[in-house]
């Protein structure tokens, strides 16, 4: 599968990365707005990603903002909910209200940092990925 | 930083507790020199304002304020049994910690650190006697130079009284 | 930095929720246990709850939750569409309860930072047989099956943080030699090194490579790095290059440490935050603000800070949780206060004659109106309901009563009785033990013994709290056997636990305080739930021990009431500070009758040495209190010194004093353990001047004066 991972910190980033490559391609975004960049791009080659996952505090754009933008674009283009990007929010803001709003804003899945490999694997399953 | 601060507290402890060793607080009570652990010494403290507490064992001479924290105060010569003598100026009160309870004891003159060598020392002889009231606190006699010191164990007068204290609560259940 | 942000986790939240609706759960079940079915509105409720906790743990990814509750919610789904009749209550009660008490179990490994890992096979069995014998009743009625319960499977999940079982978390700082060139890419090269093995890694100052500046910052404050790595120490230390490096440390941390280190580092998880003044009066108009997407976009990182938002984050909480810790620190802080406070305002250079004194006299006003304030707002911060406590009453009365096959009904009232926090903690298990003994030896256990008195057959224990005159009353009724006067004289004089005295030289109270002795259980068997020989003298341990007493009240055939009297609070009383000889004495204001002065015509003297007052024609016993103390240097002529009259629970008594000093706020100590307890002092405590008061106890004084006569 497509991966998209945003994520500004060197060191998450670099084990993230090592992470999500167990399960497919991955493609390594430093901010939020690159971030998006890249899903459009993806989208306009008809090579859309299968998740993304998305660090929350980065630079010129926000996790959440770049969640929302995900699925503006998506609504934008016809895409139905069913077929839109997985998203998983990975990040250490773990208050209740962030993440009620991330859910609102439509992500799959929120991962509260550091992040349980074991159970990042067990959501992947059931959100079909792998 | 907890961590390195408890360490630290440690090693210094632990430092302490090897410099103290063979060291003993020696004071004078009546004609006779006792000596304690030093490593049970918390300070020396001048003579103080005490509050009597009533229905008590005479020797227990009352409560002091140190710094906020309440502690009891005990008379060494009453509890040996010796006739209690007038408090003067060279009174001084020795703030002890036995397994974290902090008692006064009330002496009458302070008089050395001494450094006395674990062979020095020799049981005390039993005697049998019972007026030696304070030989079941004694532990041990060291001699060093012209005097003969009796050293206490703090932990016995402790537990001692605790003892008492419960076999009284018994007593009066009863 | 990070406190100031006491919002609840994703986690909390859930632990707390769940937990509030268990209890919700477990109030109607209790409430419901002797009816004959659950009403609609229960059904619905319970439904609602069993919906609920499967929802969020679904999103969790607690399984074992899920499954449990989700088969919970099927059996109420279908007693909610289709009402079948004769639904067997008690074996519905059992399974809620079951369900409950797994629940519970999972949600306190949560809060232990353990895995739930509970196995839930036997119940989910169990429930899936009962909903089988219900579908069939169901059938059996003739009612229409509502359609299968749609279960949706949650869309989102939300991961709990954790740190992987075989994480390391090192606080690693190097000091360099001061003549070490160019120690900033020393620096960075040890964490490029790091980066390797890290999982996360962090380091100050952070901006070593663009700004040639923090080499002298390294220089003079050292290195300072947070790892979080699956390598050993060992592996960790031979990849630092430690060849310039004067000194370095290296401290393992746990998982919560290093939490605070991040913070103490200013990251992610504790964000620098500038809020300005108008952002403070913004927020009081939109307290319901959410946080929003674009709240979180990172600045670009400035020298020596940590990452700082580019918008401020709201901050706005109206419930936070505290640390009982902290609140205890607190309480005791503001007791030292009130102390210092005394120290000021009484200190003795103020006597001086002829001090112009206005101005200090109304700052020092202001200043104890502001202390006191401050006392009572933490009073009230420490004040909880006994709700809690009595729902887990509630519980022990079902269980034992059913074990020990009782119908019993349980009347409470006052569960809103607020009492201090501490004050709790110490009497779960003295109540528990109350309650367990009512149930199991105050209720008889054949209902006709019952009836034969003309009691109905239904045993019934009432819990009772009231808030009365600065103490709080809690009781303990029932409608049982009573305490049989005989018995216990005969037992306690079998026992040798009391003097060889007739039966009538004793009154019914000291009767029934013998149940109190240790080493007495009126039961001749030992039973599971009570009577194991440490029995009510330990209740009656753990209740003096702060400050309050069991009072036993009880009629033959009719029935024992048990009551607990404790004060509101331990900490700080208001009291009156006399003197007697040389020493002071601290008596509770709340228990002062009057002062009065007296004429030695007023006493009368009995034969047996024994002393009462007559005050406008009523008698009181009469105490001297330096001849009870044998206290030196103090007045023995009546004329001259006051007579002090105490109430406690309607006895008086009169004490006899030297004079009043000064009414003020006592921070109540405790005597030192070591001092065996002396009956008439409850405590003790600083006064302004740093000498030392004892607190008089009323209750020892009228029973030590009782004892006496």
């Amino acid at each position: 599968m497509r991966i998209l991972l945003a994520e500004d910190d060197f060191a998450s980033r670099k084990f993230m990365d090592k992470q999500l490559s167990r399960y497919g391609e991955c493609d390594v975004m430093v901010d939020g707005e690159e971030a998006v960049d890249a899903f459009l791009m993806a989208l306009e080659d008809d090579e859309p990603y299968d998740l993304v996952c998305l660090d929350v505090m980065m630079p010129v754009m926000d996790g959440y903002q770049v969640l929302k933008a995900i699925r503006d674009i998506e609504s934008q283009r016809g895409i139905p909910k069913s077929k839109g990007v997985k998203v998983i929010m990975t990040t250490a803001l773990n208050d209740e209200r962030n993440v009620k709003m991330a859910f609102e804003l439509g992500c799959e899945a929120y991962a509260g940092k550091p992040i349980d490999v074991e159970k990042f694997e067990k959501v992947l399953n059931k959100l079909g990925l792998i | 930083m907890a961590e390195e601060l408890k360490n630290e507290e440690m090693e210094e402890l632990l430092e302490e507790e090897d410099s103290q060793k063979g060291k003993f607080m020696t004071f004078q009570t009546g004609k006779e020199f006792f000596g304690i652990s030093i490593s049970y010494v918390n300070e020396i403290i001048a003579m103080q304002p005490i509050a009597a507490i009533p229905e008590v064992d005479d020797y227990i001479k009352g409560l002091i304020n140190l710094r906020g924290k309440i502690i009891p105060v005990i008379d060494v010569r009453v509890r040996f049994k010796m006739e209690p003598s007038e408090y003067t100026d060279r009174t001084c009160i020795i703030v002890i910690d036995v397994n974290s309870t902090m008692i006064g004891l009330i002496v009458e003159k302070i008089a050395e650190v001494d450094t006395i060598a674990d062979d020095s020392i020799v049981p005390p002889p039993s005697l049998g006697r019972k007026e030696h009231e304070h030989n079941k606190y004694v532990y041990g006699l060291a001699r060093t130079g012209d005097a003969v010191k009796l050293l206490l164990d703090p932990e016995k007068l402790i537990r001692q009284e605790e003892i008492e204290a419960v076999m009284e609560d018994i007593r009066k259940e009863d | 930095m990070a406190e100031e942000f006491n919002t609840e986790s994703m986690l909390d939240m859930f632990l707390y929720e769940s937990g509030q609706l268990l209890e919700k759960l477990e109030g109607i079940i209790l409430e419901k246990q002797d009816a004959d079915c659950f009403d609609d509105s229960d059904i619905n409720e319970i439904f609602r709850v069993m919906h609920t906790i499967k929802g969020s743990s679904g999103v969790l990814m607690y399984e074992n939750i899920t499954k449990v509750t989700h088969k919970l919610e099927d059996v109420f789904y279908y007693l909610r569409e289709s009402h079948p009749d004769d639904v067997p209550h008690m074996e519905l009660v059992e399974k809620v309860l079951a369900v409950s008490d797994f629940v519970t179990g999972e949600l306190d490994k949560l809060k232990n930072g353990d895995t739930p890992d509970g196995d839930e096979h036997q119940l989910v069995e169990d429930l899936d047989e009962f909903l089988g014998r219900l579908k069939g009743e169901i059938k059996k009625q003739g009612i229409q099956m509502p359609q299968a319960n749609k279960h949706e499977e949650p869309k989102q999940f939300y991961i709990t943080p954790v740190a992987g079982d075989d994480s390391h978390f090192y606080r690693i700082s190097i000091h360099y030699r001061s003549d070490t060139q160019m120690s900033n890419i020393r620096a960075y090269s040890a964490t490029y090194a790091l980066k390797e093995v890290a999982e996360d890694l962090l380091y100050t100052p952070d901006d070593i490579l663009s700004n040639e500046a923090s080499g002298d910052v390294i220089l003079a404050e050292g290195f300072h790095m947070l790892l979080q790595t699956k390598s050993s120490k060992e592996e960790v230390i031979a990849l630092i290059d430690s060849s310039e490096a004067e000194e370095i440390n290296f401290d393992e941390l746990t998982k919560g440490e290093y939490g605070k280190a991040l913070a103490e580092f200013g990251r992610e998880d504790a964000v620098t935050i500038d809020l300005g003044e108008e952002d403070k009066a913004e927020e009081k108009d939109k307290k319901k603000d959410k946080p929003q997407p674009g709240d979180y976009v990172v600045k670009t990182k400035e020298a020596g800070k940590g990452k700082t938002l580019a918008k401020n984050q709201p901050k706005q909480q109206s419930i936070i949780s505290v640390n009982v810790e902290k609140m205890d620190a607190l309480m005791d802080l503001i007791g030292e206060l009130v102390i210092a406070e005394a120290v000021v305002l009484q200190n003795p250079d103020l006597k001086v004659p002829g001090l112009e004194l206005s101005n200090f006299q109304k700052a020092s006003g202001q200043l104890s109106k502001i202390t006191t304030e401050l006392q009572e707002v933490i009073m009230s911060m420490r004040m909880m309901p006994l709700t809690n406590v009595f729902q887990k009453m509630k519980r022990i009365v079902f269980d034992v009563s059913r074990k020990l096959d009782k119908d019993i009904e349980l009347e409470v009232i006052g569960e809103n009785t607020e009492v201090d926090k501490n004050i709790i903690e110490h009497i779960t298990d003295p109540l528990m033990h109350l309650v367990r003994n009512s149930v199991d030896h105050g209720i008889e256990e054949n209902a006709e013994d019952r009836t034969t008195l003309g009691k109905p057959a239904k045993g019934k224990i009432t819990l009772e709290a009231k808030n009365e005159g600065g103490k709080v009353y809690i009781s303990v009724k029932d409608d049982g056997k009573g305490l049989n006067k005989e018995k216990l004289y005969q037992k306690a004089i079998d026992k040798g636990l009391i003097e060889n005295k007739l039966i009538s030289e004793f009154t019914d109270k000291e009767i029934f305080r013998f149940i109190t002795l240790p080493g007495f259980s009126t039961k001749e068997e030992v039973t599971e739930y009570s009577g194991r020989g440490v029995g009510m003298d330990v209740v009656v341990k753990n209740i003096q021990s702060i400050g309050g007493r069991l009072d036993i009240e009880s009629v033959e055939f009719e029935g024992s009431e048990m009551t607990l009297i404790i004060p509101l609070t331990l900490a700080i009383i208001n009291g009156i500070v006399v003197q007697v000889g040389n020493s002071p004495f601290v008596i509770e204001t709340a228990s002062i009758k009057e002062f009065v002065r007296v004429g030695e015509d007023s006493l009368i003297h009995e034969p047996s040495g024994e002393e009462y007052i007559v005050l406008r024609g009523e008698c009181y016993p009469f105490i001297r209190l330096n001849e009870r103390y044998d206290l030196a240097d103090s007045i023995s002529n009546v004329e001259e010194g006051i007579v002090v009259v105490l109430e406690h629970e309607g006895s008086q008594v009169c004490v006899l004093i030297d004079k009043l000093l000064q009414e003020q706020e006592i921070v109540v100590k405790p005597i030192p353990p070591y001092v065996k307890k002396v009956k008439g002092l409850s405590g003790c405590t600083q006064l302004g001047d740093g000498s030392i008061a004892l607190i008089l106890d009323i209750a020892g004084l009228l029973i030590q004066d009782g004892e006496r006569r």
